[in-house]
């Protein structure tokens, strides 16, 4: 039987305690659907701040909020690479701690990135890339091709798309990392461009690409339809071209547009209250989402600090919080639930009071579009198969 | 080429998952070792050498178990996510 | 389904719960106000609670208060800041610090005598200690010893956070604020409790627009009536920790739980081990009465933890 690919599974999912630093809160560029509404260039954490988070964390090892087989130490910005020096050191603090202390995260970690790319063949980059090989995760994010790249990824100061820029690394990076994907982001604009952007990044030599609708509530009247129509041809030209047998699209997933029940499928959909993030000022949130710089109505959801440590209080929701207490009935009736995702920060932006309790349904149209097109790849894509293999046993 | 000769349990390739990732660990730290850092230095140094008997012994052991076929100069290899073991020739 | 309606009387209007009234100034809701309050009270078919302040209403309120059916909390039910010696009423509610409570138990039981009931209500829930869980639960042993001597002498006394499981303990009996009850102040508008209202006069933000700090914390108006967005939050149901809990009689204050986990549908932790603490010493009292041959039909069973957020989080 001829190969379906399969969609990566993370790194120890599900067994990893992951922890964000936010090391900068700049970037070259102003994505226009970045959720980040607060970046700024002040916001730079200091080696002191992220050394005294280090201690915090690694002091809580028997804690169970701590004690997690496998730990993901992720940067993000911003644009984290701005800050490779002082990750670099971070780096270096954390692996040093990690084996002074012989906390058994030193024998499963990973030094986790996403980037622009735009940094990532910089000399200073890749000394580190050497230097830490073997733990290293990095994402860089291309969103398809030169036209929609363009349309939302621009730079901060000339307002030009950084598609040219970003794409010279991009050889480099998958000679590195071969298994590498990315992840793309969808929003109102860039509808039109879905199937052709997917394809180049197969084309790049991309295989596993993440792509996902953005949670705001920024869509239009029909995006569902144009969306669905976009998924459709790209399904046919997957199947069509024997793309399935050595990529993947999120998009497409046997799992999504089943109905779930509040017993058995009752999980909430993130990891908010899970991991933890840190910023600039040494605060706790429960992920970068929960930090001011991504929120536009709600204050800042603070854990804690890295001198006084986690108010257990404030992560009690969150850890509490299931798939249907937050849901409306409509989202609890729902026949294609199954793979409609949230993300708590947004839910909790958006939401009419101060609760993460409150699931936001803007993509509601957009999910409902994503299942039927799933549906028509699937069918179409197991019929080629029978069919191919059935007229194999016939000969 | 790459052949599929056998597979050990989940706990069996924990072990060894263990063991290869604090090898890796060990390696990269020494890098950022400096010179007036004797102690740690020599703390690592026998530490990868324990973890390298340790990873070997496994080998020895799970192939003398499972009596995986071998060829000359040829090597094994465990895919982590299956726990299948491949011959490399 | 709302069942009572509080009307402040005045800004001043005593404390009757967890948070202290911090308002000093005077300010009598207007009679127009207070009128169009009980009219509201009355079509919606509400029990009134009138909250009294601490000087005397002119005679033209009582007159506009005693034209409906009401509690009198300040009068009626008398409250008190410390263990008074003598009370005037048989229904008392007793707001003191845990550790006032923990130090004071033989006074307790002078005014035992003397109350039907006793609503205990403490003012520093947040600041309770994991470290005082033995001295609470001392605390509350020597009140039980002292509720089995007076049921010996044929009194038997309700104090809410021992007795109330003898007689109801089959379902939740929390504040329910927004659910079973709602406030008005004297500015004419609902809130979901008096402490929500202090918040809003004492300037503390709602936290809602970063970029645009509000006070307000009303939920509509007697002008334009009941507005509370996500008022199915405040339901047992919507409260993943709550809706599986049997500590039964527990405030769940979702002011204090608001401030505590920043949901309000969330209980902090010394909530939770508070309400457990007594609801062991609740089982201890059904069965020594029991012992002593008190048909008491209760049943409180043993539980393995004092806070279920310890049985609920899964990694």
């Amino acid at each position: 039987m001829e190969k379906i690919a399969n969609i990566p599974h993370g790194w120890q999912e599900g067994t990893s305690k992951d922890i964000t630093f936010i090391v900068t809160k700049d970037c070259q560029l102003a994505c226009k659907y970045c959720y980040l509404v607060g970046k700024n260039t002040r916001e730079k954490m200091s080696f002191e701040t992220a050394k005294v988070a280090i201690d915090y964390i690694l002091d809580q090892e028997k804690d169970p909020l701590f004690n997690q087989e496998s730990v993901i130490w992720e940067f993000i910005g911003g644009e984290p690479f701005l800050e490779i020096d002082l990750i670099d050191k971070i780096c270096d603090y954390i692996k040093l701690e990690m084996y002074s202390r012989n906390h058994h995260w030193f024998n499963s970690y990973r030094l986790s990135f996403s980037t622009n790319g735009l940094n990532y063949s910089s000399e200073k980059v890749q000394n580190f890339i050497k230097k830490n090989y073997t733990h290293l995760s990095i994402g860089i994010t291309i969103d398809g091709t030169k036209t929609k790249h363009d349309l939302n990824r621009i730079y901060k100061t000339s307002g030009q798309g950084s598609y040219e820029d970003v794409i010279k690394s991009i050889p480099l990076w998958l000679q590195q990392f071969p298994e590498a994907g990315t992840k793309v982001t969808i929003s109102s604009s860039d509808i039109p461009y879905i199937k052709e952007s997917v394809l180049h990044l197969f084309d790049l030599g991309i295989h596993h690409i993440s792509i996902n609708c953005v949670f705001e509530n920024v869509w239009k009247q029909n995006d569902d339809v144009v969306f669905e129509k976009q998924l459709i041809d790209l399904a046919d030209a997957i199947i069509d071209k024997g793309y399935y047998e050595y990529t993947t699209c999120s998009f497409f997933n046997e799992t999504i547009g089943k109905p779930l029940d509040c017993v058995a499928n009752n999980e909430n959909w993130c990891g908010a209250g899970k991991m933890l993030a840190i910023d600039a000022n040494g605060y706790f949130y429960p992920c970068t989402r929960f930090a001011q710089y991504s929120l536009r109505n709600k204050k800042a959801w603070i854990l804690g600090n890295v001198h006084d440590g986690i108010d257990r209080n404030k992560l009690r929701p969150f850890l509490t919080l299931d798939r249907c207490t937050q849901s409306s009935q409509e989202c609890i009736n729902c026949e294609v639930a199954s793979g409609c995702a949230w993300c708590q920060g947004e839910n909790y932006d958006a939401a009419k009071t101060h609760t993460i309790f409150e699931r936001s349904i803007s993509i509601c149209k957009m999910h409902k579009a994503q299942v039927r097109a799933n549906n028509y790849y699937w069918n179409k894509l197991f019929h080629k198969l029978e069919t191919k293999y059935s007229k194999h046993e016939q000969i | 080429m790459k052949k599929l000769v056998g597979k050990v349990t989940t706990e069996e390739r924990d072990v060894i998952l263990s063991l290869y990732e604090r090898r890796n660990g060990l390696n990269e730290l020494a890098k950022i070792l400096t010179t007036d850092n004797d102690v740690m230095y020599e703390k690592i140094v026998k530490d990868l050498g324990e973890t390298s008997k340790k990873f070997q012994d496994w080998w020895s052991s799970m192939s003398s178990k499972y009596e995986w076929e071998s060829i000359k100069n040829g090597n094994w290899e465990i895919n982590f996510d299956t726990c299948e073991i491949y011959l490399n020739s | 389904m709302l069942q009572y309606l509080v009307i402040l009387l005045d800004d001043t209007s005593v404390a009757y719960c967890h948070t202290d009234n911090p308002i000093v100034e005077e300010r009598i809701m207007p009679l127009s106000t207070l009128r169009k309050a009980i009219f509201w009270g009355m079509c919606e078919n509400l029990m009134i609670h009138f909250v009294y302040p601490n000087y005397s209403l002119p005679k033209e309120y009582q007159d506009v208060i005693d034209t409906v059916d009401n509690v009198k909390i300040g009068k009626d039910i008398e409250v008190y800041n410390e263990i008074p010696k003598k009370i005037n009423s048989s229904s008392i509610v007793l707001r003191l610090s845990i550790n006032e409570f923990i130090s004071s138990i033989a006074e307790l039981e002078v005014v035992l005598q003397q109350a039907k009931r006793i609503n205990i209500c403490y003012t520093d829930i947040e600041h309770f200690d994991d470290n005082r869980i033995d001295d609470y639960s001392k605390a509350l042993s020597s009140l039980n010893n002292i509720i089995i001597r007076l049921y010996e002498q044929n009194i038997q006394p309700q104090i809410n956070i021992l007795s109330d499981r003898i007689i109801h303990n089959e379902k939740m009996h929390n504040c329910d604020a927004g659910i079973s009850n709602v406030t008005v102040a004297p500015n004419g508008k609902f809130y979901l409790c008096p402490s929500f209202y202090y918040d809003e006069i004492m300037h503390i933000d709602n936290e809602l627009n970063y970029q645009n700090p509000s006070f307000d914390r009303s939920v509509g108006s007697l002008e334009s009536g009941l507005d509370m967005p996500n008022r199915h939050l405040l339901m047992l149901n919507s409260a993943p920790l709550c809706r599986e809990c049997d500590a039964y009689h527990c405030n769940r204050c979702i002011w204090l739980n608001q401030k505590l986990t920043l949901d309000c549908n969330t209980p902090g932790h010394q909530q939770c081990v508070l309400s457990h603490i007594e609801r062991n010493a609740s089982r201890d009292l059904v069965t020594k009465l029991k012992s002593l041959g008190y048909n008491i039909d209760c049943c409180i069973d043993d539980l393995p933890y004092l806070d279920p957020f310890e049985q609920f989080i899964k990694f």
